[in-house]
């Protein structure tokens, strides 16, 4: 599934959550997941000012969500830390972070891609859900599992 | 700005209302705030902090969605009140705004209550 948004977030999340559903998510979990989407397509409105893309697949262990945009994100650790609250900004990609199962960010002059996995939960009865295995992944941004094992 | 087109995704409504003798200011917001309309909402919000209200209560419990924009909006009609000695409550927010409050610890921030009239009781 690929979209274009410029910004109508309300469409795109209506998309994301209904890809999350139909991939196996719970409820609580898909609405995480729209969150997740919506702050980083947030971040397209307010940074990059052209539009941006987003592409959905699954397959049976987990769904992820890529968006592209023309912005650049040069801080390495952004998202990574806890802002204030006194801030009053900067909270968008430390949500992204801590509701997602893993987020890779990837950001040169041609742009910024940020990849947001979800794990599924195993098919069959009472089974908790399994964090994927990762082939791939950004050494640069690890997954923060243990981080995440109270939040999600 | 441009993106404020997109405000009709959200509703807010003020009403002055009195409770046990004392006066409070209840704001209904409902639909989905997100960075497309929060420029709208604080200027909403900020009309009405500029009434100086001791308490000012926003009910959430028709916002389906908020991202950190919104919040931010909150917290600085928070920040606002705080320093002219007015208090803000929130109300009733739905699980996906719950959340989002819950996690950036806000709601240790800004006292959120089960029902307005919780929230006018303090």
């Amino acid at each position: 599934m690929s979209y274009t948004y410029t910004t109508d977030l309300a469409a795109i999340r209506a998309v994301v959550h209904r890809y999350a559903i139909q991939a196996g998510l719970t409820e609580a979990r898909a609405v995480d997941l729209t969150l997740a989407v919506s702050e980083v397509a947030a971040n397209t409105i307010k940074h990059a000012k052209s539009p941006g893309s987003l592409k959905i697949w699954y397959d049976a262990k987990e769904i992820v969500c890529q968006i592209h945009d023309e912005g650049i994100i040069t801080d390495p650790m952004a998202g990574r830390r806890k802002p204030s609250l006194d801030a009053l900004g900067g909270h968008g990609l430390w949500i992204v972070n801590q509701v997602c199962d893993q987020v890779e960010i990837q950001s040169d002059e041609n742009g910024t891609t940020i990849r947001l996995h979800m794990n599924l939960p195993r098919r069959g009865a009472g089974q908790l859900p399994v964090r994927a295995d990762l082939p791939g992944a950004s050494r640069r941004h690890p997954p923060c599992g243990t981080t995440n094992a109270w939040i999600c | 700005m441009w993106y404020n087109k997109c405000v009709d995704l959200l509703t807010v409504s003020v009403t002055a209302r009195e409770s046990a003798g004392e006066p409070y200011t209840l704001v209904e917001i409902a639909g989905e705030a997100d960075v497309t309309n929060t420029d709208e909402l604080r200027r909403l919000l900020d009309e009405e902090v500029s009434q100086q209200p001791r308490t000012l209560i926003i009910d959430m419990s028709g916002l389906r969605f908020m991202d950190s924009s919104a919040l931010h909006a909150l917290l600085r009609v928070n920040r606002s009140l705080d320093r002219q000695g007015g208090v803000l409550a929130l109300v009733s927010p739905q699980p996906a705004v719950a959340k989002i409050l819950r996690l950036t610890t806000a709601d240790r921030l800004i006292p959120v209550f089960g029902s307005v009239a919780e929230a006018a009781a303090g």
